[in-house]
């Protein structure tokens, strides 16, 4: 997306008078404009003016008597012995995820490509996507039904090869495995659209041209379909490297307990545990800012890279 | 389910005839998606299933296609928690109140910021788009809602997510793609920017404004973090909330609701633990076969460009 800046603006000088009567002609659209202005000054801005709060030591039955500390709490941040392995849970995780599951919906994209029955892939489409509207609530409950250490399917099945009884949700082995599965089932369904709308975009006379050469599915699928859908698989991994601490909090406060803390805890469940159940502003705030700051900076610099290898960015 | 899809393999090729190999990966490519499609239903199947078993089939374990000692006991036990009612009251109240007001907002905001000759519209437009790549995170939220006096309030679920960037950004597209001259006539006639975004913008655009508010009423619905943070009191927990405590917390959650749970056993809990998540999951089953089209739609307008 890319923003006019508004070269008409720029065009008139500093006519102040041209303005004025410009923005009294818009007096109606600046109307329409009150809600947003309201709702994003107060609900976006306000926070972030916000986490000015880090700098202190927030006080927070009587706010006014808070002091500044300057970097102190981000120096308590990275020398506190609790934060750093919370940080590598959380890049741990989400290179995991990204690893393991951001191929399957190119995958499936391409294969179903090959599906010819138009009502076979509808009806398979509108199942496959259905995870995506289920919240990690209701996920939590099936895969809690499932994973049950007594009477889950699933758990009776890992007893069934194994031979040993396995607590997957209490597990420090198998908690983070699981976390990358059900984020793989989530989402895997709802994923292909990008890809399928890349897919129709490629140009079918391709496709003849080398059907002509004798080049089978197989090939045409790895010489047309892949390059054609190379665009929209960069900006879309571009866009999952800038979240790269976003592990995925919903899931993730959802399903762990105090035993899988050791592989689970990431920093937004260590803010919210901080900050919200032991009311430990400043600190929190600092830990919730760090992630802010470094997503922002990544989104910067990958949304650069993306425009410098001749892709349309992101912003 | 999914037990009506057909194995449908067209028997001619219209363009060049298929190899042996070929064939061969059609087939498999077939049994492929069978078994993905399967795999994915199958999770809310067997829940549904073990809701509807005996709590001793239960305990056994080994329910796999169909319920064991059906009955229909569990979910008169669920129905009589008043908490599980008052969630869906509060995600109802929410959920409506949050899209009308959310879907307004974004389409008036974006409207104003399609018009290029808006002075300032830029700069307005950039400080939209920094709150999707910036933001305050959980505790300066939580403390504006305190300082808002805004805790255990149903507004504290409704308005932080009122408006988002993303879909100002969609419906700013859209108005921009309809040309002026339909704005023209109106405006000769002498009418403000206001009428022409009502009777001339919004007709134009409903099915737009029809994606947003669905994207806008699934965040709603689906919310649950908001009630964690905001909400102590537990009348006003939203569906999810109560859903999530259910599950963590059964045997408490049932007997505060005046439900004697057999000797607390575990295996109550977890028949009541299935039927509890059929029960929040039916209103998604029930309307997304409808809906689906729409937010697929959705994505495409948004596109991966954004």
């Amino acid at each position: 997306m890319k923003l006019s800046s508004d070269k008409s603006l720029k065009g008139r000088g500093s006519d102040r008078k041209t303005i004025w009567r410009d923005m009294v002609r818009c007096r109606w659209l600046y109307f329409l404009l009150i809600p947003a202005i309201i709702y994003f000054f107060i609900f976006k801005y306000i926070p972030i003016y916000g986490l000015r709060i880090a700098f202190m030591d927030y006080n927070q039955y009587a706010p006014e008597k808070s002091i500044w500390v300057g970097v102190d709490q981000f120096i308590k941040l990275f020398t506190k012995k609790s934060f750093i392995p919370v940080l590598w849970n959380t890049i741990k995780i989400s290179l995991l995820k990204l690893l393991c599951g951001f191929p399957v919906p190119i995958i499936l994209a391409l294969m179903m490509n090959e599906i010819k029955s138009v009502k076979f892939k509808k009806i398979s489409q509108t199942l496959l996507y259905l995870p995506h509207f289920i919240s990690w609530a209701i996920m939590a409950g099936i895969i809690m039904t499932l994973l049950d250490p007594t009477n889950g399917l699933i758990t009776g099945i890992i007893q069934k090869i194994t031979g040993q009884s396995v607590m997957v949700l209490t597990d420090t082995k198998w908690f983070v495995p699981m976390l990358i599965v059900t984020d793989i089932y989530k989402g895997m369904g709802w994923g292909t659209i990008v890809y399928f709308a890349a897919i129709s975009g490629v140009d079918p006379q391709l496709y003849e041209a080398v059907a002509i050469d004798g080049a089978g599915k197989w090939k045409q699928a790895i010489h047309i379909t892949l390059p054609g859908i190379m665009p929209s698989i960069i900006v879309m991994f571009i866009m999952n490297c800038g979240n790269i601490l976003n592990a995925g909090f919903e899931q993730i406060f959802m399903l762990y307990s105090a035993q899988v803390y050791s592989v689970a805890d990431i920093i937004d469940t260590y803010v919210y545990r901080i900050g919200i159940v032991q009311s430990d502003y400043s600190f929190s705030t600092a830990a919730g800012m760090f992630k802010s700051v470094v997503a922002f900076i990544l989104i910067l610099v990958v949304n650069s890279i993306a425009k410098k290898t001749g892709n349309e960015g992101i912003i | 389910m999914a037990g009506k899809t057909e194995v449908k393999i067209i028997p001619k090729s219209n363009r060049i005839k298929r190899s042996k190999a070929e064939w061969l990966f059609a087939i498999f490519n077939y049994l492929f998606f069978i078994f993905v499609t399967l795999m994915v239903v199958y999770p809310f199947w067997h829940v549904i299933m073990t809701s509807l078993s005996s709590v001793e089939a239960t305990a056994k374990g080994g329910i796999f296609l169909w319920p064991k000692g059906f009955n229909l006991d569990t979910y008169g036990k669920v129905f009589k928690n008043a908490q599980i009612w008052s969630g869906y009251f509060t995600t109802i109240i929410v959920t409506l109140t949050g899209t009308a007001l959310g879907t307004l907002f974004t389409a008036t905001t974006a409207y104003a910021l399609s018009k290029k000759r808006l002075p300032f519209g830029g700069i307005l437009m950039l400080l939209v788009l920094f709150t999707m790549i910036f933001n305050g995170g959980m505790i300066p939220n939580y403390l504006l809602i305190k300082n808002l006096n805004l805790l255990n309030t149903r507004w504290a679920l409704i308005l932080p997510g009122l408006v988002s960037a993303y879909n100002v950004i969609i419906m700013k597209s859209f108005f921009q793609s309809i040309p002026d001259s339909l704005e023209e006539s109106a405006r000769i006639d002498g009418a403000n920017d206001v009428i022409i975004f009502i009777k001339i913008a919004i007709p134009l655009s409903k099915a737009t404004v029809a994606v947003i508010a669905l994207f806008t009423a699934v965040g709603y619905w689906n919310d649950f973090f908001s009630t964690v943070l905001y909400i102590n009191d537990s009348t006003k927990w939203a569906l999810q909330a109560v859903l999530r405590y259910m599950l963590t917390n059964t045997n408490q959650a049932m007997q505060a609701a005046g439900v004697s749970v057999i000797s607390a056993s575990n295996v109550t809990a977890a028949t009541i633990k299935s039927a509890s998540v059929v029960v929040a999951t039916v209103p998604i089953l029930i309307v997304y076969p409808f809906l689906q089209k729409y937010f697929v739609q959705g994505v495409m307008v948004g596109g991966v460009k954004g």
